[in-house]
């Protein structure tokens, strides 16, 4: 008796049914996507990885590293005494290249800053908050290889980065280092494999040198 | 507020005598005239010249709170007159004291709705949307009271990739579930219960528009037996879940100082403490709305002199509890035998914050006995100025708590006065603002009073009682031939 | 831009920056969010910019990808050698203040000065540094300091270089050269630097008729004179407190404002030590007005400066008379009518007895305020009581031999006579600080060329035809002396940033000396000193790694005094006093305890720094005794009208428990007009009320009230105390504060204990326990002398924003670890007591348990972390705080740090953003520092290694900072000691940090009750 009521009744007609199941999918589709947008999109793994900027000059980790075989510890000298891994100096550079390739154009910038005394300005490609306190030289002497951070520079003829270098990523390494740790005289060694089961080796270098990575906030920011 | 208070005749439903059941509803209203009553205040085609001058005030408040908010964001924290010590300011008393007044409405609805008081079907609905409204400002502060509002959302606990959780330890974080499971429960109740309304109003909607936009908000409600069936039981079991909400918000709400060690905050007593505080300004804050509402709108015998009463009466008992919790502080303060304790209490009554004090006192204390005096309680202009000054002393609570208690602590060296800045000052006013623009859209757009609800509560809701007709024993149901409008109408037809 | 390189000796400093300070990138650097992208070091000041970009970027999540801008990294072209980028390195050198060296080590972070700390090797540091020192920091990169010469020519501005100065100085000097120096006049500042000296010996030579004259306005000019009276030679008394029984002061504030006063504070910490097990050194002081030193006073007492001599023949009287002691020039006549100030009576009698108890081993000092007469007789005291090889030693002043200088009013009445055409004035700034009465500022623009040196284009560099900048100590060569003659060579941290130059170098210059270089002056000096011809260069290199020139203390000379110096000082004391004004007060003038004579007044860490006193900070306040402002009628913050010297000043009153009635003090050094965008009209300027007559008391001053108010900035009070908060704070205070007199100590070792009892204290949930590195702190209150210098040590290391007064006002002050004072006992007799707050690190913190965010939590070592990058500023965790030690960043304080400025912070430490909280963490930095470099070298962190900054600079050795778990470190044993108690124990939050109780050791009965006052 209610089917006929008052004429300008609005009810839904006959095909909103159709909506019915549009519109669950929608909210629960739409759901799922920002999730996954937001999870994913805007992780570290997605905005950083693979961040690779054009240097002022085109230095090939490839030839040096790999080809020429050079120790990273050559050009980054400071590494196993201090925070930073710090870019070398110009005269590095010519340590070298003053006999070598002295007419290369591409090293022009190079020989400029030797001439004035101003800087190579590079870009820098692992570039960590700047409220993160990572020091270079504890994580080297531990026996964490470049490599677990860097990837294998020795391949890379322009240096990308690889890794997320999120405070995700961080954690996972401090709270198991035995995934990465080797003997620290073979840290620079980007080929290195262990003979026998990473872990077990891992789990061994963590008693013989007492690592015990800490977790505390402080750890890291300050 | 012209009406000379003392005139109610034929208006007056508040006698006692037993034998004769007070009707709820006067006018000698049947279910066709409420029903245009109540739904011609949101047919009219211009609403009160009086709803246009609150409406322009209201939204200029609105259009303040929202600059204070954007200057605060653009600036920082110290546009307000928060420091070290008194950490928290207006926005948390704010907070506090929006969030007590949300109490009323899931109160009325639910409460009241399980211990089958009648009269609460005339006041539910205003009741409900002022919690909602109330809720929005409160959850504004929360949100806004942060050094770096853009990383609030850490207080969510969403994974991340900075592994990180936030502190559940913590009560701020209890309050984000509790507030806003509350938000959502209420508005669930509002909406549901106002869905038979809504029907109502589009089906006697002329426009094309109206017609739509209720139809939709309707959701194609066609009021057959099983719509109700459905509509009664799951109004009921929301009836049931909004019930311990109640009690748990504002307990949680009053966590945020009873689990800090600070002399002032530091007391068990907080959360009964709070939630009749937060009934007592809740309930005041109906009347402060409903008496004005219902002089304009001519709802005088929907709203009658009785429900007024009746909250009047809720006003006068919650007012006591309130009192006996501050009594109970202080002897706990003088009874526990710290020292840090019983200064706090002193330093609130005699300290430079006394004044706050001796406001919340008179108002929450003092104010309300006049509520002892029948002719008081019948009286319109004591009942609404009453219940205005409640909510002033409410608010002051709230001051007295979160200020004075902070601004004299453990160290006499780090003692400090607490100065609210204009922006403050605006931002509060802002926030009125924005709650009275809601209030008046909704008195607009929205059915102000339950059509259906009260309906089931009128004499011809028991036409089958014969002669008892209007004693019935109401249960809630609604039988839905008696209410729905096109049943008469059909009748007349035939 | 830059790059490093290396002197043949000394530091390695920037080459470059001078150069750049012209260029376009340089200026556009200053400007720029990232003056660290010039180093390799990423400076904490882009963390601000990647909040901000980070905090848009969440705002707009999902509108942009949140990749901050890129970094550029700049390495050398020529990388030093033995410099690591991003390696701390400290370099000793020395800061010259009123005549005297005080050694420093300067941590120097990729060529760029960033902390001032006290050079251990230096005798007049002993690892400490003053206040002032430490805000050199803040100095050298004042965006405000003058960058350019200037020449002035009716009354019109020309930018000059060196090049124009040095062709104007050849030709205009060559005239003088033949007038054999007629009409030049020099106005330098009183130094210490043989350097210096020397030059101007030479001047003198090629100018023979030039004057030679000098001035500073706090210098104390009255003990050298009572001195040589005495001694009838120019001797300078260095104070040994370490070795004194009793120590008495008259006016005097030995262990704040004296040249040695930080190896004195660390000496009357010594003799307090009731550890060390012998007897405890009792202080006595007699003042106007309260010093640090009357803060600590055993006995105090409070003297107007005209009742000053009274008391000191009454104390002479005592001695001779009752105790027997004999004091050659005696005229006992007038001896027996001396009669001991109102008030004074006790004070004398329990004086002289411990005077005479304590034959050789007491000291008396009076200060600047004290007339000549009163130096005379207290030296003479010191004689008679056998002091002098104890306690006392005396030294030839250094710059004895040569001529003594000529004075400003000396020198003024040539300027009046017309006789000066040229006027040089090296540094200083006496159109503001000159005595009134001079009237020098309108005398400067009759000379026809006046050329000063000056870092800023001040108030005198306004009126000279000439303004040179000057370079800042960090910046250039030199040389000087400590108060005891030990020589020390001050090398520059880096190249000056604003192309000045140091007063040899000018001199020099004047000389017309090709190469007027500081280096080779300074080497030159040296070589002429050095032991002659070999191992010179050792002998140089020695001396800038150590920051002093081995055996170079004077050697104490013998001496005795003259018997009739100390008749005409009894005569001239009994004389009576130059009459005040009978409704006047005696306006006392004294040095300001933050901006000493207003050359400090640019500093935002000084101004800021809270008085250790009043409390009150940027202003200069009239301190009035609680009798006096009741008869005016004032309150604190009511401005006062001062008449004095027929100038009149209006100042904001406070009222200071334990002045002397009768009595009103103010600081000078404020009210600046040229002193820079912080300094300038910050309070009022005092010198107009000073004479060359009455340079520190001013006789029959009139104060009227204005009813106007001037609201003070204090950290502590910050308003009116009512009854109810006074009574709680009265019975708060002897737990908070504990102390005891040493008698009830002895008596009963355990008396600290018992001050205050509580419940037991049971944990709600188990306790965790700590293994490995657990640092704690303990602080004794028996040494801190409340100086201040803590506050700044932390400022300057953990980049503590500076915020104004306003901000001050409104309660939002930052400093990390505040000094919190309180008066005890009534308002006309209070005793003072200090005590340093910084955050306590609570095991069961309760700001932990309510951060929402988890952003403060405890580590493993026992500290309780703040994570500022976490922080979203709810502010609970300062509310649930009961020391109130958390600070909040209520507006972003670092905007407007220009980028000269941002070259100052510490890039080991975050800087904190708007709306982020923060708090002192025992210096994090340095002990994440010293567990890496210990986990390097495969070793645990050696007791005493990690050092926090507060500890660090502490004068007295107050503050101890160390390892819990190990036994061995000082921290542990004086967490055992029984002096030792936690504050607030009955919270159960169960601090880290525990205080020492102070030990009173007074003369007699009837001395400090524990009752408190505002």
């Amino acid at each position: 008796m209610i089917r006929d009521g008052s004429p300008n009744r609005f009810l839904f007609p006959k095909w909103t049914n159709l909506l019915r199941p549009g519109i669950v999918i929608a909210a629960v589709g739409g759901l799922v996507y920002v999730t996954v947008i937001v999870t994913f999109g805007f992780s570290p793994k997605t905005i950083n990885v693979g961040y690779k900027p054009q240097q002022p000059v085109p230095f090939s980790h490839r030839l040096h590293a790999g080809e020429l075989g050079m120790d990273c510890r050559y050009c980054h000298n400071t590494v196993e005494r201090t925070a930073r891994a710090a870019i070398p100096p110009t005269q590095t550079c010519m340590n070298c290249h003053a006999s070598v390739r002295t007419k290369s154009e591409k090293l022009t910038p190079v020989f400029q800053s030797y001439a004035t005394g101003m800087p190579v300005e590079w870009v820098r490609v692992h570039d960590l908050p700047d409220y993160v306190y990572f020091n270079h030289s504890i994580h080297v002497d531990r026996g964490v290889p470049c490599v677990a951070c860097h990837g294998r520079i020795d391949t890379m003829d322009e240096v990308r980065q690889v890794q997320p270098l999120s405070m995700g990523w961080c954690l996972d390494c401090h709270r198991a280092p035995e995934k990465y740790l080797r003997p620290p005289a073979l840290v620079t060694k980007m080929d290195w494999q262990p003979d026998g089961d990473q872990m077990a080796l891992g789990r061994q270098l963590r008693k013989t040198y007492h690592i015990n990575p800490s977790t505390d906030c402080i750890t890291c920011h300050r | 507020m012209s009406e000379p208070a003392v005139d109610v005749s034929g208006l007056d439903n508040t006698w006692d005598d037993p034998t004769q059941r007070a009707p709820l509803i006067l006018g000698g209203h049947d279910l066709a005239s409420v029903t245009d009553a109540i739904a011609g205040i949101v047919e009219r085609p211009q609403p009160p010249k009086a709803w246009w001058i609150a409406f322009s005030i209201a939204s200029l408040g609105t259009i303040t709170l929202f600059a204070m908010v954007a200057y605060l964001l653009w600036v920082g924290i110290g546009v307000w007159g928060v420091m070290i010590p008194v950490g928290w300011g207006f926005a948390i008393v704010n907070f506090v004291f929006w969030v007590g007044i949300g109490h009323a409405g899931t109160l009325i609805s639910a409460i009241l709705f399980l211990l089958r008081q009648k009269w609460r079907t005339s006041i539910n609905r205003f009741a409900e949307a002022m919690t909602i409204f109330a809720v929005v400002c409160a959850g504004l502060f929360p949100a806004i009271h942060v050094g770096r509002a853009w990383f609030a959302y850490w207080l969510f606990p969403i994974p991340n990739q900075m592994r990180m959780w936030p502190n559940f330890r913590s009560p701020l974080l209890w309050d984000v579930f509790a507030v806003s499971t509350y938000a959502t429960v209420s508005l669930l109740f509002w909406y549901m219960g106002m869905i038979p309304d809504l029907a109502t109003l589009r089906d006697r909607a002329r426009t094309k528009l109206r017609q739509i936009v209720y139809g939709v908000l309707a959701l194609g409600w066609r009021a057959s037996n099983r719509h109700w069936h459905r509509f009664e039981m799951a109004y009921l079991l929301l009836a049931a879940l909004a019930t311990p909400l109640v009690l748990s918000v504002h307990s949680v709400v009053s966590f945020d100082f009873a689990v800090a060690i600070l002399p002032g905050w530091h007391s068990t007593l907080f959360p009964p403490y709070f939630v009749a505080g937060a009934i007592f300004s809740g309930f005041a804050m109906v009347l402060t709305v409903i008496i004005p509402a219902r002089q304009y709108f001519g709802l005088k015998e929907v709203i009658t002199i009785r429900h007024l009463e009746n909250m009047a009466k809720i006003l006068l008992a919650t007012g006591l509890m309130v009192a006996i919790s501050y009594a109970t502080e202080f002897f706990m303060a003088w009874y526990s035998g710290n020292p840090f304790e019983s200064f706090a209490l002193l330093n609130r009554a005699l300290g430079p914050y006394a004044w706050a004090f001796a406001i919340m006192i008179t108002c929450n204390v003092i104010v309300p006995q006049v509520f002892w005096f029948r002719s008081m309680r019948r009286n319109l202009w004591v009942l609404w100025i009453g219940s205005i000054l409640v909510n002033v002393g409410m608010w002051f609570e709230r001051f007295v708590i979160v200020v004075s208690s902070l601004s004299r602590d453990f160290l006499p060296s780090s003692w400090g006065y607490y100065k609210p800045t204009a922006v403050d000052l605006l931002t509060l006013a802002g926030s009125f603002g924005l709650f009275f623009t809601l209030f008046l859209l909704f008195l607009r757009f929205l059915p102000m009073v339950g059509i259906a609800e009260v309906k089931s509560v009128m004499p011809q809701a028991h036409l089958d009682l014969g002669e008892h007709a209007g004693q019935g024993d109401y249960h809630g149901e609604i039988s839905y031939q008696h209410v729905y409008p096109y049943v008469e109408k059909e009748e007349d037809d035939s | 831009m830059s790059s490093m390189s290396q002197t043949t000796s000394g530091p390695r400093y920037w080459r470059s920056l001078d150069d750049l300070a012209q260029t376009p990138e340089f200026q556009e650097m200053v400007g720029r969010e990232f003056p660290g992208e010039i180093w390799e070091s990423i400076p904490p000041a882009t963390r601000r910019q990647f909040l901000k970009v980070m905090g848009a970027s969440i705002a707009l999540a999902g509108l942009t990808a949140c990749r901050w801008p890129a970094e550029e990294i700049v390495p050398f072209a020529h990388r030093p050698k033995g410099s690591d980028p991003g390696v701390p390195k400290q370099y000793a050198t020395v800061m010259e203040l009123g005549g005297a060296a005080q050694g420093l080590l300067v941590t120097s972070y990729d060529g760029r000065p960033i902390k001032v700390e006290g050079n251990p090797n230096h005798p007049d540091s002993l690892g400490a540094a003053s206040a002032f020192a430490q805000a050199a920091i803040l100095g050298i990169y004042d965006p405000d300091r003058s960058r350019s010469l200037v020449h002035r020519q009716q009354g019109q501005e020309f930018a000059k270089t060196w090049a124009d100065f040095k062709a104007f100085a050849a030709e205009h000097f060559a005239t003088y050269q033949k007038r054999r120096g007629r009409g030049l006049a020099v106005l330098a500042e009183p130094s210490s630097s043989p350097t210096l000296a020397r030059l101007r010996a030479r001047l003198l030579e090629a100018f023979p008729e030039a004057v030679w004259a000098e001035h500073t306005p706090c210098a104390n000019t009255s003990e050298p004179e009572g001195v040589a009276r005495l001694f009838g030679r120019r001797l300078r008394p260095v104070l040994h407190l370490d070795r004194a029984r009793v120590v008495a002061c008259f006016a005097a504030d030995p262990i704040y404002d004296h040249p040695s006063a930080l190896r004195h504070a660390r000496g009357y910490a010594q003799a307090r030590r009731p550890e060390a097990g012998e007897q405890m050194m009792r202080l006595y002081a007699a003042e106007p007005t309260y010093s640090l030193t009357g803060g600590i006073a055993d006995e105090r007492v409070a003297v107007a400066p005209s009742a000053l001599p009274a008391l000191i023949l009454a104390l002479v009287r005592e001695l001779t008379s009752v105790h027997g002691l004999s004091l050659d020039g005696v005229d006992a006549a007038t001896l027996s009518r001396a009669v001991p100030p109102a008030g004074s009576e006790r004070f004398v009698r329990l004086l002289a007895r411990d005077l005479a108890a304590n034959r050789g081993r007491a000291l008396l000092v009076a200060g600047a305020g004290a007339a000549a007469e009163v130096h005379v007789l207290v030296q003479a005291l010191n004689a008679a009581l056998g002091c002098v090889g104890t306690t006392v030693d005396y030294i030839a002043d250094p710059d004895a031999e040569s001529p003594a200088p000529e004075s400003i009013a000396g020198l003024t009445r040539s300027l009046r006579a017309g006789q000066v055409s040229t006027l040089i004035i090296l540094g200083g700034n006496p159109v503001y600080d000159a005595p009134a009465d001079l009237g020098l500022a309108k005398l400067l623009d009759g000379v026809p060329t006046s050329i000063h040196l000056s870092g800023y284009k001040d108030e005198t560099s306004r009126r000279c035809t000439w303004h040179v900048p000057a370079a800042h100590f960090l910046e250039a060569w030199g040389d000087a002396r400590s108060w005891d003659g030990t020589l020390s060579v001050a090398q520059p941290l880096i190249e000056p940033l604003y192309d000045g130059r140091s007063a040899i170098e000018l001199v020099a210059t004047i000389l017309g000396d090709d190469l007027a270089n500081g280096y080779d002056l300074v080497r030159a000096t040296m070589r002429g000193m050095a032991p002659a011809g070999a191992g010179f260069e050792q002998l140089w290199h020695d001396s800038l790694n150590n920051g002093v020139v081995a055996e170079t203390a004077s050697e104490p000379v013998r001496t005795s005094p003259r018997p009739a110096a100390v008749g005409a000082a009894i005569a001239a004391a009994a004389a009576p006093p130059a009459q005040a004004g009978q409704t006047g007060l005696e306006l006392q003038l004294v040095p300001d305890r933050k901006v000493y004579d207003g050359r400090f007044a640019n500093s935002g860490w000084l101004q800021e720094l809270p008085d250790p006193i009043t409390k009150v900070t940027w202003d200069n306040a009239l301190l009035l005794s609680v009798a006096d402002a009741g008869r005016l009628g004032v309150k604190t913050d009511d401005l006062v009208r001062v008449e004095a010297a027929g100038a009149h000043v209006e100042l904001p009153a406070y009222v200071l428990p334990g002045q002397a009635d009768g009595v009103a003090t103010v600081s000078l050094g404020y009210g600046r007009e040229a002193a820079g965008v912080v300094g300038d009209s910050v309070g009022a300027n005092t010198y107009r009320l000073r004479t060359t007559a009455a340079p520190h008391v001013v006789m029959g001053a009139r104060l009227t009230p204005t009813g106007r108010q001037h609201k003070l900035a204090c950290t502590q009070d910050h308003h009116a105390i009512d009854a109810v908060g006074f009574e709680a704070r009265v019975h708060r205070l002897p737990e908070l504060v504990r102390e005891t007199t040493l008698d009830s100590y002895l008596a009963d070792p355990e008396v600290i204990q018992h001050e205050a009892h509580h419940a037991p204290l049971f944990s709600l949930w188990k306790e965790r326990t700590y293994e490995g590195d657990q640092w704690g702190m303990a602080i004794d209150l028996n040494s801190c002398i409340g100086c201040n210098a803590c506050v700044i040590a932390c400022q300057a290391e953990n980049n503590i924003p500076v915020v104004g007064r306003e901000q001050v006002i409104n309660g939002r002050e930052m400093q990390w670890i505040r000094v919190d004072r309180y008066f005890r006992g009534e308002p006309e007799t209070a005793s003072m007591s200090f005590q340093p707050v910084p955050c306590m690190q609570c095991e069961d913190a309760p700001c932990e348990e309510v951060c929402p965010v988890a952003a403060t939590q405890h580590t493993a070592d026992g500290l309780n972390a703040m994570v500022y990058n976490r922080c979203v500023g709810t502010r609970y965790c300062s509310n649930n705080c009961p020391y109130k030690v958390r600070r909040f960043n209520f507006f972003n304080y670092h905007e407007h740090v220009s980028g000269v400025q941002k070259m100052m912070y510490n890039p080991d430490v975050t800087v904190r953003s708007r709306g982020v909280m923060e708090k002192c963490t025992y210096c994090i930095q340095r002990i994440e520092e010293a567990r890496i470099t210990a986990k390097k070298e495969g070793r645990p962190i050696r007791n005493g290694e990690i050092v926090t900054a507060c500890q660090q600079t502490c004068p007295s050795q107050a503050i101890v900072f160390g390892n819990l778990n190990d036994s061995e470190s000082e921290v542990a044993k004086l967490r055992e000691n029984n002096r030792a108690y936690a504050m607030l124990a009955e919270l159960n939050v169960r601090p880290r940090t525990h205080y020492l109780a102070r030990l009173r050791n007074p003369g007699g009965p009837a001395a400090a009750e524990n009752k408190e006052t505002a």
